[in-house]
């Protein structure tokens, strides 16, 4: 009690502190009298509908949209509200949520990303539940089962994750969004599209294909393998040996389902023999000089530089991480040493995904067929939004059909035409636009962080998003690419791939946990000492010249860790979340 | 004085004067050879960014550009300056804020260091180290956040103006230089009954006018680049941005991604957010020139300067 | 004519005339307590209040349960910080760049602003004064690029030793533990030289010109000159710089270590702002506590330092801050 009223006496003389400097500035200049925008305030426009400005902020990074956005424009004229987005700038999400918080004035529409939970845990948040069974076309995103996956420990729902949920669960994926060990289509060209399924042979390729062609057109030589290790997204070196046996992405350990499904072991991924295997490889190739000599310390922006010359012929990575930020360079004209113009992706550069085993002949689970939920955090409404219903309302809208179109496909006529059939197609100059940074911060609108859907959209036609739309796919593949895919007999990335076909176990994905545990517990602590450890470790055994000791020394380091820790609490989730199923139902088959 | 010097000069004197002009003349040698050097490797990085800043996009994400644009291109500016939401806002603010800044803080940073340079003040020790410990200790972010929330400062212009307009390590150094200005002056203007603001106004300013000036680009670089303040204090409030946390977002989008969508949800409206790297370097160029542009204009004052010493007989 | 000489000469500490508290002398100089009591105010509110913050070091604070509704854990975020291992080890980084990074930094400055003080023909002067305070407009992102390009296997370092036939191989200087400092310190003399240089020129300009005439007329060189009259000049300049910048030596930075920083190098590389960010401002489980606790740790380190060497200054008889 005593605190609180010294609290209450050092505040009351602020304010009086504060008032007086109010008294003695006010009259500055008129720079601060407008008091637009935030809140939610209203302004009228023209004779027209009142559209009500809300603000939102996404714990990521980001861009912003231009003032007076094209769409964001229509879309506001239909729904009356028009948002405007901020990203991260300069701080992590943890200190721009914890500033956010203590400024004491919000957003009126937050993504809190991984500081969500503390959001919740400040009362920071308004309850979706009622508001659901108001606007049916949120509640339609997940089922009763996910929706709970999403409720707090008081029993209430605040936010919904808006991304890779398929329209009536149909999951329409053509690409590999996630990780694969890529190689570029003339390797495989060159080589007559073999069947590569181990790391023996993966490399063995690349090694080959590099001594029989180490330059391109353009006289830049070839480098036959880079790898990132920046920061968190050394997932690129870390997590094959999970996939190279086989299973999953769960992110942060392997769950062994052996003893059958319902009782599943959670195993760690960094030990197994594989692992050794798998970087023991990497040890071999980095001698060889296979190896980029700087992927150990190479950052995002020099990976991203190597990978649009063209120069890189294989790689570990997620998709999304590396091919939009290349597509731009590859399809740009280059000079060849001959004087002729020639385009990276007209050569062959392009990427494949392979999804490559331990031993040959294993199957493996490098796609994931089914949506995977991420339910640690998401898209929801603040306290300081002065009309939640009228926020929910605009969500829900977002999701209407015609307002989905505008966001993801954009204005017909201008971004995509209609064909008899109904079908959406895109001409060549469409899907440059869409490419275009200025163009999609003045006329595109996709409010990628609120509520959206993916698979096949409502008229049972086209797809929800272009990028999974078969025709717009096939048309934006380059020849070679085309060439390729044709010789495999596949269609699509994921035929290509050709990863098992299996039911997600009820734990997964198990990387949702991970991704949120805090180091307030001990298997958090070790989950970060581990992290530290591997970054420091991992690229020093591939560079190892005595690949042995390194490798002991490095698993000592590791177990000085205590990563049981970490892996009796993530036994403990897959248990949870095994029981929660049960609950509603599941069984193993 | 210098002529009867000079006719004590004896032949001995001569010599050695001779002696003298040869080391001279390799010194100057030396040393413009030395700083010629400096000057070219300090200004690689600026040509270099600006060779990037007029180079196509798409083109430069290969990297290998040093001096010269490879792709000529004006793009990256129109879309900094012409396209992006809120550069016109914030450079008002910046502009604005600059000015009642650096004239607010010079004063008040002045009047201080005044304060604490009279040799006869009687809280001298105490007040400078009321002050030193600022510097050093901050109760950090968050309670300054909530401090500044009750004390309507948030979501303000003022924000940028009041808080930081004493620093303690801007003081230190006009106290210093003030220091070196002889008691006599202030001793003699006191015999004639000018108080100790009069003696301020009148005989130490206009003194103290090369470290005024170097105080006032100090003050000025600080609120030109100052982004944080306007990112914490009015994140939503469009109204007080400024122009240097308009360009940080551009700056920034690839270094604070975190780990929270590492699965397949990332998908092409959100994972295409990298900043192309001429988009950055045209935004560090255009927020570069306008305070470069300031400097020569201070710099007169640091040449102005060097008559001081003849006001002093 | 009698010139003042009051800088060239070592400045003889101030206490002999320390002025006694006596009425008359507080009515004299009535209006200069009055302004120091206004700052004094200003102080309090918007440098002082905050640091009623540190109290939540001494607590398991909960942002919604406030400080009163926090639970109060003593100095157990002390005791975590110094038990952990990585802690005493980021205190050592942060201390040796720090150290560096003061050391070089004053020494360049320093000489850069003599030698440029000795050009006589003004516009090469003040080009070069321009050009090299350029790189302090640019932010650390765009320098650490560069820097990071100019040392990979491919960048223009080992191109050039390569060609000067010094190394056979590339070498790899960003995955080498013990290059990390230099290359830190390099970076920051890169881009701060011009700019640290900016107020020894100021200062110099307040040197006595009489004081040179008087240094030629006894015969003495360029060189002499610069050690004899310029250096001593910037003395109370230095002096101050120094002592100032001492306390800020745990303050060694955050971007540029960040930035340059890779999990090779990562045990000489973070600092105690990287080790705060990453344990404390994790967004999982905001640990303001410990974070504060880390933040008075440097505090107090800061302030002994400058109390310590203010001490040494005031025995040998410098410039001094109190």
């Amino acid at each position: 009690m005593k605190t609180k009223k010294i609290v209450t006496l050092i505040l009351a003389s602020m304010l009086a502190v504060s008032s007086l400097a109010a008294c003695s500035n006010g009259g500055g200049t008129g720079a601060t009298d407008a008091t637009t925008g935030a809140g939610g305030e209203t302004q009228a426009t023209s004779g027209e509908k009142e559209i009500v400005d809300f603000t939102m902020f996404a714990a990521m990074s980001g861009k912003e949209k231009d003032a007076n956005n094209d769409i964001q424009e229509i879309i506001a004229q239909k729904t009356g509200v028009r948002v405007k987005e901020t990203w991260l700038t300069g701080q992590d999400a943890g200190e721009a949520i914890g500033s956010i918080i203590a400024s004491g004035k919000l957003p009126d529409l937050i993504d809190g990303g991984d500081g969500s939970v503390t959001l919740y845990e400040n009362g920071l948040l308004v309850a979706w539940d009622d508001y659901l069974e108001k606007y049916p076309n949120l509640k339609e995103m997940y089922t009763d089962e996910e929706w709970d996956k999403f409720r707090m420990d008081d029993g209430h729902i605040y936010w919904a994750n808006v991304f890779g949920n398929s329209y009536n669960h149909i999951n329409t994926a053509t690409g590999q969004n996630g990780e694969a060990f890529w190689i570029q289509v003339r390797v495989l060209e060159w080589a007559n599209y073999p069947k590569i399924e181990t790391l023996d042979e993966y490399f063995k390729l690349l090694e080959d294909y590099a001594a029989a062609n180490p330059e391109l057109p353009d006289g830049t030589p070839v480098i036959p393998y880079t790898c990132l290790c920046e920061d968190w997204k050394y997932y690129c070196l870390e997590n094959a040996p999970m996939f190279l046996d086989g299973y999953p992405n769960d992110g942060c350990c392997i769950v062994n389902i052996d003893a059958g499904m319902d009782k599943p072991k959670v195993v760690d991924y960094n030990t197994t023999d594989t692992a050794k295997m798998y970087f023991k490889k990497l040890n071999e190739e980095y001698a060889k000089g296979a190896i980029d000599p700087d992927f150990a310390t190479q950052t995002y922006d020099e990976y991203i530089a190597k990978l649009s010359t063209g120069r890189v012929l294989g790689l570990c990575d997620q998709y999304w991480d590396f091919a939009y930020n290349i597509m731009g360079p590859f399809a740009s004209p280059l000079q060849a040493t001959d004087g002729t113009e020639f385009r990276l992706d007209q050569i062959g550069c392009d990427y494949v995904p392979l999804g490559l085993v331990a031993k040959k002949g294993m199957s493996q689970q490098w796609h994931s067929y089914d949506d995977e939920l991420n339910q640690s955090s998401g898209c929801a409404v603040t306290t300081s939004c002065k009309d939640p219903d009228l926020a929910f309302a605009f969500l829900s809208a977002l999701l209407d059909q015609d307002i989905h179109d505008l966001r993801f496909w954009g204005i017909e006529g201008v971004d995509y035409l209609v064909d008899e059939n109904g079908l959406y197609y895109r001409t060549e100059e469409m899907r440059e636009n869409w490419k275009s940074d200025s163009y999609k911060a003045k006329h595109t609108c996709e409010y990628s962080y609120c509520p959206q859907w993916m698979g096949m959209s409502r008229d049972g036609i086209n797809r929800m998003q272009p990028g999974e739309q078969p025709s717009e796919f096939v048309l934006s593949l380059a020849e070679p690419l085309k060439k390729c895919f044709e010789a495999y007999g596949v269609g699509t990335y994921v035929e290509f791939l050709n990863s098992e076909k299996v039911v997600n176990a009820p734990w997964y994905p198990l990387w949702s946990w991970s991704n949120s545990i805090s180091s307030d517990t001990p298997g958090g602590v070790a989950w970060k000492k581990m992290g530290e450890t591997k970054h420091l470790w991992l690229p020093t055994v591939v560079m190892s010249k005595d690949f042995e000791s390194d490798w002991a020394a490095y698993q000592a380091a590791y177990a000085e860790c205590e990563p049981e820790k970490f892996l009796e609490e993530a036994q403990a989730e897959v248990n949870k979340r095994l029981e929660t199923a049960q609950s509603y139902g599941w069984t193993p088959n | 004085m210098i002529m009867a010097d000079i006719q004590q000069v004896s032949f001995e004197r001569i010599k050695h004067k001779k002696k003298m002009a040869t080391e001279d003349l390799i010194f100057t040698i030396l040393n413009t050879t030395f700083l010629v050097l400096f000057a070219v490797v300090t200004l690689y990085p600026v040509l270099n960014t600006l060779a990037y800043s007029f180079n196509e996009g798409n083109d430069a994400v290969r990297g290998g550009i040093y001096f010269l644009p490879r792709k000529w291109s004006w793009r990256n500016y129109e879309e900094i300056l012409f396209e992006r939401p809120g550069i016109r806002v914030g450079a008002k603010i910046t502009v604005l804020r600059t000015i009642i800044g650096t004239l607010t803080s010079l004063a008040a940073n002045a009047l201080l260091s005044y304060i604490l340079s009279r040799k006869k003040f009687l809280f001298k020790s105490g007040m400078s180290l009321f002050w030193i410990i600022t510097m050093y200790a901050s109760g950090g972010m968050i309670p300054v956040l909530i401090l500044f929330r009750y004390l309507h400062l948030t979501s303000s212009f003022w924000v940028y103006v009041i808080p930081g307009m004493v620093s303690a390590f801007n003081v230190m150094v006009m106290r210093t230089y003030m220091l070196g200005i002889p008691d006599s002056l202030e001793e003699a203007a006191q015999l004639e009954g000018a108080g100790y603001m009069r003696v301020f106004v009148s005989i130490i300013t206009p003194l103290c006018k090369p470290v005024y000036a170097t105080i006032a680009l100090f003050v000025a670089v600080y609120h030109w680049n100052s982004w944080f303040d306007a990112m914490l204090y009015n994140r939503f409030d469009p109204q007080y941005t400024t122009l240097q946390y308009e360009l940080m977002k551009l700056l920034d989008s690839v270094s604070a991604t975190t780990g929270a969508t590492s699965g397949a949800a990332m998908t092409a409206a959100t994972a295409n957010t990298i900043t192309p790297i001429t988009v950055r370097a045209a935004a560090s160029i255009a927020t570069m020139a306008p305070i470069i542009a300031l400097y020569p204009f201070l710099q007169r004052y640091f040449v102005t300067g060097l008559t001081i010493g003849g006001v002093k007989e | 004519m009698e010139i003042s000489t009051s800088k060239s000469k070592k400045q003889k500490p101030v206490d002999i005339d320390k002025p006694k508290l006596t009425v008359k002398e507080f009515k004299r100089q009535w209006i200069l307590v009055v302004i120091s009591v206004i700052y004094v105010i200003y102080g309090i509110i918007f440098y002082y209040l905050p640091l009623a913050g540190w109290i939540i070091a001494f607590q398991d604070f909960k942002y919604n349960k406030g400080i009163s509704g926090s639970k109060w854990v003593g100095f157990d975020k002390f005791k975590f910080l110094f038990s952990d291992k990585t802690f005493l080890m980021v205190i050592r980084n942060t201390f040796c760049m720090g150290a560096l990074n003061l050391i070089f930094s004053t020494v360049v400055a320093i000489a850069f602003a003599i030698l440029l003080n000795e050009v006589k023909n003004k516009y090469f002067k003040k080009s070069i004064q321009t050009i090299s305070y350029l790189p302090h407009f640019l932010s650390w992102i765009i320098v650490v690029a560069i820097v990071h390009d100019a040392l990979t296997s491919t960048g223009i370092i080992n191109d050039i030793l390569m060609r000067l036939h010094i190394v056979q191989t590339p070498f790899p200087f960003l995955a080498r533990p013990e290059w990390f400092w230099p290359i830190v310190t390099l970076s920051n003399l890169w881009k701060e030289t011009g700019w640290n240089a900016i107020i020894y020129l100021a200062a110099i300009t307040s040197i006595d010109p009489c004081l040179y005439e008087s240094a030629s007329i006894d015969g003495a060189g360029r060189f002499q000159k610069m050690l004899y009259v310029t250096l001593p000049g910037l003395r109370p300049t230095i002096m101050i710089l120094l002592l100032m910048n001492i306390g800020n030596v745990l303050n060694a930075g955050f971007e540029l270590q960040y930035l340059l920083g890779n999990g090779l190098v990562q045990n000489v590389s973070r600092t105690i702002d990287i080790y705060v960010l990453n344990w404390a401002l994790d967004a999982r489980n905001l640990d303001y506590s410990l974070g504060t606790a880390a933040g008075i740790f440097k505090t107090v380190v800061s302030m002994t330092f400058i109390v310590v060497s203010n001490y040494i200054a005031k025995k040998k008889g410098d410039e001094r801050l109190f």
